[in-house]
């Protein structure tokens, strides 16, 4: 989740665990696209939702039950 | 005037009467094509011979012998659709039945051809296609918008009277808004959307982009199998979200949105109130990981490792990195959007509607598409997400609907309602409509004048 060289070793480390191939270019996007999103994503994080009771079955059609 | 530029109603209803011949309409309308795309790349493929079928066994319907496109996102009986890329990973894309294939064909309309897209629908610009960019009619430098580019060009430019797009984190309301159109992006699950490529999808939706709002609820009711029925907008309570959703806009936006709602409070009645949302600096985290996650499990390294090098290097990026995003996050975006809904529904006892600019600034150059807002320079994809993804990642409705120009390039002003108020949000558009004397639903780009 952290910035520049933290996030290089992340990727560097996911992609190769996983088998990923990327050229240059592509780890560039992947780097500029994640710094685009990282304060969302950092606040997403960081977050209190333990207590969030889960929506079961959920139906984006229609307001959630109250 | 050719009978091209008469509102989809109208060209229904002229040849219900006879006094409009569906043969000669789809001529003109395949015509239209020929003489304007070149310069558009709105429509990707056209099949005269699978139209003209269409219109010789078209039943008697809400548009019976009216010619419209659909977006290369779904399948047709004669042709797969591509997403606008050159493959889509993990996927075998076949010609079918899809749904709003099947709405259109029985409702009588001849599907005179496939809109372009922008590539795998990842971009609010319609810069990027295997086809090619698309062009705005109202500045041919200008991004369309995007991902439904080659609907909304198509519709601005005069080639049809609507379309059908797509709408997974804007898709429909972006285009509608930098094309001067109005498009809504209906509640989850209420139009047709059957062989999409993302069956489980939880945000995509289909929907309609026209001139109008009127013409937007014809096709509207075409792919939802029932009727929006009209009715007066009644007083509404407006609320409205001042930061960052007005505040962070460039100021012609900001003020052309100001006299537009000023406009529909003052015709319909109410009050607008200012509110705060649920959880706001979780909306667009939440919705692009929920998104993302749809097809997150055909992105195995063997499918990224497999990937086109015909797709653009942005996507063969986005892919990758969505095939390493920490599942944790994605679980928690999960339960974000579960606090957001609640937290919506409980907005919604105190506002009938939320408004804000759909998009922050006009159209943005295609080879950069960038913002310069108040905020600082930005990509126009992440300013238009903040804009636009509430709708998708809890299910409400939204309406984009032109209220403006800047520099020759349209505004468009967004209205949120609760889920299920489609109709509702469409006669809001049509009082939002008669309050500005319809200037706006009127103006065509000065190339077309």
């Amino acid at each position: 989740m952290e910035a520049g060289s933290a996030f290089q070793r992340y990727l560097d480390g996911a992609l190769e665990t996983l088998g990923i191939e990327a050229d240059e270019t592509e780890r560039m996007v992947m780097a500029g696209v994640w710094e685009l999103y990282r304060p969302g994503l950092e606040a997403l994080r960081d977050a209190d939702l333990d207590e969030v009771e889960p929506e079961l079955h959920a139906n984006l059609s229609q307001a959630p039950p109250r | 005037m050719s009978a091209l530029d008469l509102p989809l109603r109208e060209q229904a209803a002229q040849i219900d009467t006879g006094e409009l011949d569906p043969g000669e309409l789809l001529d003109s309308c395949l015509a239209r094509i020929e003489e304007r795309n070149p310069d558009l790349n709105a429509v990707v493929a056209t099949f005269p011979d699978e139209s003209r079928r269409m219109l010789a066994e078209a039943p008697k319907g809400p548009l019976y012998g009216v010619p419209v496109l659909i977006k290369d996102e779904w399948p047709l009986p004669w042709r797969a659709e591509t997403v606008g890329a050159a493959s889509v990973p993990g996927v075998h894309l076949e010609p079918g039945e899809s749904g709003p294939y099947r709405t259109l064909r029985d409702a009588g309309a001849v599907i005179a051809g496939v809109a372009n897209m922008h590539e795998l629908g990842s971009s609010s610009t319609g810069n990027a296609s295997v086809y090619g960019p698309t062009h705005n009619p109202w500045n041919l430098e200008r991004c369309p918008g995007g991902s439904s580019s080659g609907p909304a060009a198509a519709v601005a430019g005069g080639l049809v009277a609507g379309a059908v797009g797509a709408d997974g984190l804007g898709s429909i309301r972006y285009p509608a808004a930098y094309c001067g159109l109005t498009g809504i992006k209906p509640t989850f699950g209420r139009s047709a959307m059957e062989g999409h490529h993302i069956p489980n999808t939880v945000t995509i939706v289909s929907g309609p982009l026209c001139r109008d709002a009127a013409d937007c609820r014809l096709l509207a009711s075409v792919l939802f199998g029932e009727e929006l029925r009209s009715g007066e907008a009644g007083a509404l309570r407006i609320g409205v979200v001042r930061d960052p959703y007005w505040v962070d806009c460039t100021e012609p936006v900001r003020e052309a949105c100001e006299t537009a709602l000023e406009a529909l409070r003052g015709a319909v009645g109410g009050e607008v109130i200012e509110v705060e949302l649920p959880d706001q600096e979780l909306i667009v985290p939440a919705a692009v990981l929920i998104a993302q996650s749809e097809e997150a499990g055909r992105l195995t390294p063997a499918n990224l490792n497999a990937l086109s090098p015909e797709l653009g290097v942005i996507n063969r990026g986005v892919l990758k990195l969505r095939g390493i995003v920490p599942g944790t996050l994605t679980a928690r975006a999960f339960a974000a959007r579960t606090r957001i809904r609640r937290g919506l529904a409980e907005l919604f006892d105190q506002v009938d509607t939320l408004a804000w600019p759909t998009i922050p600034g006009v159209a943005p150059p295609l080879l950069e598409p960038n913002m310069e807002l108040p905020s600082g320079t930005t990509s126009s994809d992440a300013a238009c997400a903040r804009q636009g993804v509430l709708a998708n990642l809890t299910g409400i409705p939204g309406i984009s609907v032109p209220v403006g120009l800047d520099d020759g390039l349209p505004i468009g002003l967004q209205l949120l309602g609760p889920w299920g108020s489609d109709a509702r949000l469409l006669d809001a558009a049509e009082a939002l409509e008669r309050a500005t004397d319809r200037e706006f639903v009127e103006l065509r780009p000065a190339a077309l004048a």
